[in-house]
């Protein structure tokens, strides 16, 4: 059976109905937060002591925590170094699939290297990691789980390349620097966690010891975390315990906040993370943040750079990382995102023909060897039959 | 047969007829409508054929990339070198080798996936065109979607150059009295070749 269109329109225009009121209400609550940050612009020190506050009365605190700039800082974007290496990685996996005649997942990072102000090509690579019959107490590795190896071994290919490459160094991931996972999972799925964790951080300081740049590239962040720092900032101290419930803010988001304070081009403030999570990296490793309008006039599109403390104390480092990044989302157009990470994921991406050619070439092997390859499910199995076909003359059977 | 000839590409389809080669894009050594080529057909057989087409596919990241102010040198090397986006050639029959002797007539069977297609040299060609009497044009003026007139005239402007580098200047005289004698029924085809052949070849 189809969707049920007939209750899903009704159900469209229920939602419609309610759209006006609630687009008014969020901009009002932008407008606020926009009136928020001005007035808090400069208390830098005053709003770090009162989150540092807020978070020993609340654990889960999850928001920025200025460093040095203003609150509403645009940053012009600096000149491009004359020279630079760009490294870019992003990975793609094939997860464990009960229902499929073997058990295994594969992990693919495709990696690219760009010269600045070269006309050579970008270098390309790919790091391919197959891994069969492994389980879990609970059964087959979880999706989570290959998701966390893959992005540990995003941080470690780059740190493989970034050892031959050409100074200054600049490495790209798309998404947060902050390694994801390990929560409300079992034992197993915990030290998964911590075990990546570990080479994640190492990867990193390997990066920081070979003076390399980095930093995760947020595309549409939806995140507040700005919105909730202007919470702590408008708070009385005795709500500072109960303000994660309150959230008088919640609905509006940095980015919205954010695409009416800057110019194409410009960055904002940089601010660190006050987060329970954001504490495992410490020292040089610690993690900050700016917004970034890649846009262009009357069309802004903010993304969200998160950068490791040894970046963010390098300011000529951040510029050109500042500089890099504009340059990168604008070789695409009027859909900027920066170009090598677009083409690392093009690199790594692994195709339904893909899995198909691993899973028969591991079919094939395993009986060479007279071992028994299993079956896929009877449920897999019905679901791939074909669907209808219509009868012509002449036709070719499949 | 020249060992040095240029490699332009591998095979992605085939059939008696013709087959398609894919190549990355590249300025260098691209090869050129009308040029003559072979593949392998086994140990001693080789088959030739005429480049009738040749298109360059795009995708998504190509148009987006379009628009863009400019595009960075570094970005138009990694889409003709890196990515998967190779430059088709459409390859029609015209004959091939059996051990030392040419034959214009349909090779036995077709060339197989991912062989390695040759530009022949200007020995080559002049060693293939100078094979019996003209007997591959038929296949040409049989080729229902080609551009009849302009691939004799690319292969005839570069045939008779070869031709009279090897110090033979009657051969494009032949090679343009045949045309007529094989088309004066076709005056409709006959003009356009004419046409096409005193663009290509001003006196």
């Amino acid at each position: 059976m189809p969707v049920d269109f007939i209750t899903i329109k009704d159900q469209i225009k229920k939602i419609s109905a309610h759209a006006p009121e609630e687009a008014e209400r969020l901009q009002g609550l932008h407008k606020q937060a926009r009136e928020l940050l001005a007035a808090h612009a400069s208390e830098i020190s005053a709003l770090r002591e009162k989150v540092n506050t807020a978070a020993s009365q609340d654990a889960f605190l999850r928001c920025a925590l200025p460093v040095k700039e203003e609150l509403d800082a645009a940053f012009s974007v600096p000149r491009l170094p004359e020279s630079a290496t760009v490294l870019a990685a992003d990975g793609s996996q094939i997860n464990p699939d009960r229902h499929a005649a073997l058990n295994f997942y594969l992990i693919n990072v495709g990696a690219l290297s760009m010269e600045l102000g070269s006309i050579k090509a970008p270098e390309t690579r790919v790091q391919s990691s197959l891994h069969f019959g492994e389980y879990t107490s609970a059964g087959t590795i979880s999706e989570s789980m290959v998701a966390l190896q893959r992005d540990t071994r995003e941080r470690a290919f780059l740190v493989e390349l970034a050892q031959d490459a050409g100074q200054p160094l600049f490495t790209l991931t798309d998404g947060p620097l902050e390694l994801w996972g390990g929560k409300g999972g079992s034992s197993e799925e915990s030290e998964s966690f911590t075990k990546n964790l570990a080479e994640y951080k190492q990867a990193l300081t390997t990066l920081a010891g070979i003076g390399a740049a980095t930093a995760g590239y947020v595309d549409k962040p939806r995140a507040d975390l700005v919105v909730q720092l202007l919470e702590v900032a408008a708070a009385h101290r005795e709500e500072l315990g109960e303000l994660r419930n309150k959230r008088p803010l919640r609905g509006a988001t940095d980015a919205n906040l954010f695409k009416e304070i800057l110019e194409p081009g410009q960055r904002s403030a940089v601010y660190a993370i006050q987060s329970k999570s954001a504490r495992e990296y410490a020292g040089p490793l610690g993690l900050h943040f700016f917004y970034l309008n890649v846009g262009r006039p009357g069309k802004p599109w903010l993304a969200r750079v998160e950068v490791p403390s040894w970046v963010v104390e390098n300011s000529e480092m951040l510029g050109n990382l500042h500089a890099i990044l504009v340059d990168q989302c604008r070789m695409l157009g009027s859909r900027p995102y920066p170009y090598l990470l677009h083409r690392a994921h093009e690199e790594a991406v692994v195709t339904r023909l893909e899995k198909q050619q691993i899973s028969d070439m591991l079919q094939r092997e395993l009986q060479a060897q007279n071992l028994e390859t299993g079956e896929e499910s009877q449920k897999q199995s019905v679901k791939n039959l074909p669907g209808r076909r219509r009868f012509t003359l002449g036709q070719k059977r499949n | 047969m020249d060992k040095n000839a240029i490699e332009i590409g591998r095979l992605l389809r085939s059939g008696i007829a013709g087959y398609v080669a894919g190549a990355r894009v590249s300025e260098k050594e691209s090869p050129q409508f009308g040029a003559l080529v072979r593949a392998p057909l086994g140990a001693d057989l080789q088959t030739y054929g005429l480049i009738y087409d040749i298109h360059v596919d795009d995708d998504g990241l190509v148009r987006q990339l379009v628009t863009a102010e400019n595009v960075d040198a570094a970005v138009i090397e990694d889409n003709r070198v890196n990515r998967v986006v190779p430059m088709e050639m459409s390859i029609m029959a015209v004959g091939y080798r059996n051990g030392e002797s040419i034959v214009h007539l349909l090779p036995p069977r077709p060339p197989l996936s991912l062989d390695v297609i040759h530009q022949c040299s200007p020995a080559e060609l002049v060693e293939f065109t100078s094979a019996g009497s003209f007997g591959y044009f038929r296949h040409i003026l049989r080729a229902p979607d080609a551009p009849v007139g302009e691939i004799l005239a690319a292969h005839i402007q570069a045939a008779s150059a070869a031709h009279e580098e090897a110090g033979n200047s009657e051969w494009r005289a032949e090679a343009t009295q045949e045309l007529i004698t094989l088309l004066r029924d076709d005056y409709a085809t006959l003009m356009a070749v004419l046409s096409a052949l005193g663009d290509a070849l001003p006196e």
